[in-house]
């Protein structure tokens, strides 16, 4: 049998899921007849001082169990996720709870809510990074600012009373080469700075949660939330401090996370509030929540300056990053290092200087999105680049085809990129746009422009990643992991790779999933790290069974395990009186009364475990240069044309083509689906969604008629969205495989702001790139030429 | 509230249900029928993952109140599924990898056969135009055109008909 690696194998959940058979989180609630519900409430405040706040006639009420608020006895709530934090005095951002009612139906818990009374007093709150960053900001969470050493070269600070503002939680800087000689030896310049909008992941199954109440104590969920064993059951464990034996988590199907359910906010306040009223409880976040009382993406701020030499080669860019976090208290995991990690594996810089920091604002907490900060910051670069580009007369392929970095080298942080197809990813989206041609102008008043961009994603070399494979006594194969699958289809690629090793169809192998009591540890989905991590943990584990396998079959036929392969239910013996062995039949009926039960025996697998944890990081040096800072480098190019509405502003994505560098792919129908779906997640991001906030500072649009989710409508005609696969083999990936579903994004909002520039002479600094910003800046560009 | 009669049918059975009048047709579908595979979303009918035919025709039953639906026939995504074989839609989402989280495709499904169910030679444009009210975060919306495509085409044995 011909191998499976490669192949568009059917998705193993599938069927589950085009019949509606398949079970969420959010489905569980009708098994459980008397499950009680949770429902918050939450500040309408951005900052505020709770003055007043009486639960007594919401705890009369018939059917409320239990209202916990910021003084629940017994908790340490700077451990808990930061979205899940009870206001106790003072709310940091709209939407913090400030109490959370269980009561016997959702009903009972919505009629508590409003019986509960609060009085608040409105605190100046600080909404974005332009607010945070001032010297003499109001201070979201720290209140002791006056003594943080000034750390920034580029950041506003009083200097002379040595003043930073407050809300400066983490900082990050490196230095490569020599920046401010290279920005004298530079033959021209081109500098910006650079602001993108604060979204939500938006996965269309709401946070949800639902904890049982074991009789021995202990507690079993199911949620959608991600990383079974890495993130829910250490996080529950830890915070709550249970016993690791009492705490199962189970993971059925999620309706899609993209990063945002890698946050265990909706688990660990579920569990407490479960153990607290010793009841089976649910809490189903509503769409409304998952916007004020999710985490969102954070935003960056950046300021880019690319030197070059007159034949377009870059030789410096000098990189001030801010991260956005929202109200993230005790910031441990914020420096900008994370946002500021695409400006480096791309191009060849050789002086790169990075001066990064995170600074907190009155919103809610930040937390993960696809790709980890790097669309964000990687915005600006790309958007100079073209830049240069114009203003050398060079196309933004040649430009770029000139600086991006070869297989082989190193990179500005002194890394061995040892897998980069990055260039064939945008020589092919080029020619399917055909990026450096003019389109011809024949919508009227739309006008249309093509552009183009690349992108680049560390993976983080994290955490471990184990998985069980077990070769039945009939043959048929069992595999168990508990990666996540948040739809992007590891699981059927994971059940690929077992079913290549063991030389069998995939419809061969059943896949158990993520359940704390049965499957092996596994961190979680992250960094686009599954189909490495844990791919490698399959074959390891496959290799295990396999190799225990031909070890009980050569001792049957006296053979040196060497001499034995395992095909499936087949074995192929070498220099055997037999060529051929049906394996099952090798496994011993066992009956009441069998005795000496050595060996292989009928109803007991042969268990293969495989262990995989990639290279720990090497510290940086005092430079913030390391030869290990990250794992590997996932690649992406995308090419689009639009057309823009020079009376409105509008922008339409008319045609996109997006190719993706994913080492060789295990199974290139799901990648394809991956870009198109990263794509179109992209568009919406870049043209449409962000935050919009009211005078308290909520969030006014937290609901899908407001903030608007690209539809398909907003997205080209089929035959005008390309996907291409232009794969450089990772040599430490299975098979050459590495992770993708992150780099797609990036180069989206550069392409989409270069195509605009071309169609209609502006130059976008920042996105969502709404009608309203386009329009403003064709009005500035038509006041300033008629000034003229 | 006072509980109401409402009759309904429901995949072809018949039901008559005492349910308080301000409960929403996703709710009695979800809670008293069972038929999960009917999901809920945004609350105000935005994504469509709750779509379900009432009548042939493809509605949000998160914003149908349940007397709005008395006496009315609904179809929900369990209702698609045949004895031996899947609907050709079904069937054709699976083939063209047109599912991933796979929270939005019941609705998706639903909307596509009332689009072709009043259009069999409903073009790419009629397609979209049914569509739009149906968000998908996971797989753009390519996939997904194809998969009716195919099924308008013919390229699945049954026609894509009344259930």
């Amino acid at each position: 049998m011909e191998g499976l690696i490669g192949k568009g194998e059917i998705r193993i959940d599938a069927y589950d899921k085009v019949t509606g058979k398949g079970l969420y989180a959010s489905d569980y609630g009708n098994q459980f007849p008397n499950l009680a519900h949770m429902k918050a409430l939450r500040s309408p405040y951005a900052h505020a001082l709770i003055k007043k706040l009486d639960i007594s006639k919401a705890n009369a009420l018939d059917g409320v169990m239990y209202i916990m608020t910021g003084h629940e006895p017994g908790l340490d709530w700077d451990q808990f996720p930061k979205a899940s934090i009870i206001a106790k005095d003072e709310t940091l951002w709209a939407g913090q709870i400030v109490a959370l009612v269980c009561a016997e139906t959702l009903e009972i818990a919505e009629k508590a809510v409003e019986l509960i009374e609060v009085d608040f007093e409105k605190l100046p709150a600080v909404l974005d990074y332009y607010a945070a960053i001032d010297p003499n900001a109001a201070s979201v969470i720290d209140p002791e600012y006056e003594t943080r050493p000034l750390g920034f070269s580029d950041r506003p600070g009083d200097r002379a009373s040595n003043r930073v503002s407050p809300n400066v939680v983490g900082s990050f800087k490196m230095h490569a080469g020599d920046v401010p000689a290279a920005v004298e030896e530079a033959e021209i310049i081109v500098e910006g700075e650079f602001w993108t909008g604060k979204k939500t992941a938006s996965p269309l199954e709401c946070a949800n949660a639902i904890c049982r109440y074991d009789s021995d104590g202990g507690i079993t969920m199911w949620s959608n939330g991600a990383g079974v064993h890495g993130v829910i059951k250490q996080g529950i464990c830890r915070i709550l401090k249970i016993k690791e034996s009492m705490v199962r988590i189970i993971q059925p199907y999620m309706g899609g996370s993209f990063g945002s359910r890698l946050n265990p906010y909706v688990e660990v306040i579920t569990a407490l509030m479960c153990l607290r009223t010793k009841k089976t409880v649910s809490f189903q976040f509503n769409r409304e929540e998952v916007f004020t009382g999710a985490p969102s993406n954070w935003p960056c701020i950046t300021k880019v300056k690319l030197g070059a030499k007159k034949d377009g080669t870059i030789i410096v860019n000098d990189y001030y990053l801010a991260e956005e976090i929202g109200a993230c208290v005790n910031n441990t995991f914020f420096s900008g290092r994370l946002s500021s990690s695409g400006a480096v594996p791309v191009y060849r810089f050789p002086n790169l200087r990075m001066d990064t920091c995170a600074v907190a604002t009155n919103t809610v907490p930040a937390a993960e999105y696809r790709g980890l900060g790097c669309p964000e910051g990687e915005f600006g670069i790309e958007c100079l680049v073209n830049q240069l580009a114009d203003e050398l007369g060079m196309s933004p392929v040649e430009i770029r085809m000139k600086n991006i970095i070869d297989k082989g080298e190193r990179d500005a942080f002194g890394e061995l990129i040892t897998s980069i197809g990055l260039k064939k990813c945008l020589q092919s989206v080029a020619d399917a746009v055909q990026v450096e041609e003019m389109p011809e102008q024949d919508m009227g008043v739309w006008k249309k422009g093509r552009g183009c961009a690349v992108g680049g994603k560390q993976n983080t070399p994290l955490g471990r990643s184990e998985a069980e494979v077990w070769y039945n006594s009939d043959g048929s194969i069992q595999l168990f992991i508990s990666c996540d699958e948040n739809g992007m289809g590891a699981t059927t690629a994971l059940a690929q790779i077992a079913a290549h090793e063991f030389q069998v169809p995939i419809s061969e192998v059943k896949v158990t999933k993520g359940d704390t009591a049965i499957t092996p540890y596994d961190n979680y989905s992250a960094s686009s790290r599954t189909t490495y991590n844990t791919g490698n943990a399959v074959i390891l584990a496959c290799e295990e069974a396999i190799s225990k396998l031909k070890i009980e079959v050569a001792r049957v036929y006296g053979l040196h395990p060497s001499k034995v392969e395992i095909k499936g239910r087949k074995a192929i013996l070498v220099g055997s009186y037999v060529q051929e062995v049906d394996i099952p039949s090798l496994f011993a009926p066992t009956s009441m009364f069998t005795q000496g039960n050595w060996g292989l025996q009928k109803g007991t697998p042969v268990i293969g475990h495989g262990l995989f944890c990639p290279a720990p990081i090497h510290q940086w040096d005092e430079n913030g240069l390391s030869d290990r800072v990250w794992n590997w480098f996932q690649y992406s190019a995308a090419a689009v044309e639009v057309a823009v509405n020079e009376e409105t502003g509008q922008v339409k994505v008319l045609k996109i083509a997006s190719s993706a560098d994913t080492g060789n792919p295990i199974n290139p129908k799901l990648v394809e689906g991956q870009i198109e779906g990263g794509v179109h997640m992209a568009i919406g991001f870049s043209i449409n969604e962000e935050h919009v906030f009211d005078a308290n500072g909520k969030i006014a649009n937290a609901n899908f008629s407001d903030y608007r989710l690209p539809t398909i409508l907003d997205m080209p005609t089929n035959d005008n969205v390309h996907a291409f696969i232009n794969p450089d083999p990772l040599p430490d990936g299975p098979y050459g495989a590495k992770g993708m579903a992150e780099s797609i994004t990036i180069p989206v909002g550069p392409a989409i702001a270069h195509a605009i520039y071309k169609a209609v002479g502006v130059r976008v600094t920042g996105y969502p790139m709404t009608a309203e910003r386009i329009l403003a800046l064709i009005n500035e560009k038509k006041a300033k030429e008629a000034a003229k | 509230m006072e509980r109401m009669e409402i009759k309904l049918t429901v995949n072809g059975r018949k039901h008559t249900l005492y349910v308080s009048p301000d409960r929403t047709l996703l709710e009695v579908l979800r809670e008293e029928l069972n038929l999960i595979g009917t999901k809920k979303g945004c609350d105000d009918s935005n994504c469509g993952v709750c779509t379900v035919l009432m009548d042939g025709l493809a509605v949000k039953s998160c914003t149908i109140l349940i007397p709005q639906a008395n006496g009315h026939s609904i179809t929900t995504i369990e209702g698609l599924e045949r004895e031996d074989s899947l609907h050709p839609l079904q069937q054709s989402f699976i083939d063209h990898f047109a599912v991933q989280c796979g929270f939005c495709t019941p609705g998706m499904i639903l909307t596509a056969k009332a689009i072709l169910d009043e259009n069999p030679m409903a073009t790419e444009e009629d397609i979209r135009e049914g569509l739009h009210g149906n968000i998908c975060r996971c797989i753009g919306y390519k996939k997904v055109v194809e998969s009716i495509e195919a099924v308008r085409d013919g390229e699945y044995k049954e026609s894509c008909g009344e259930v």
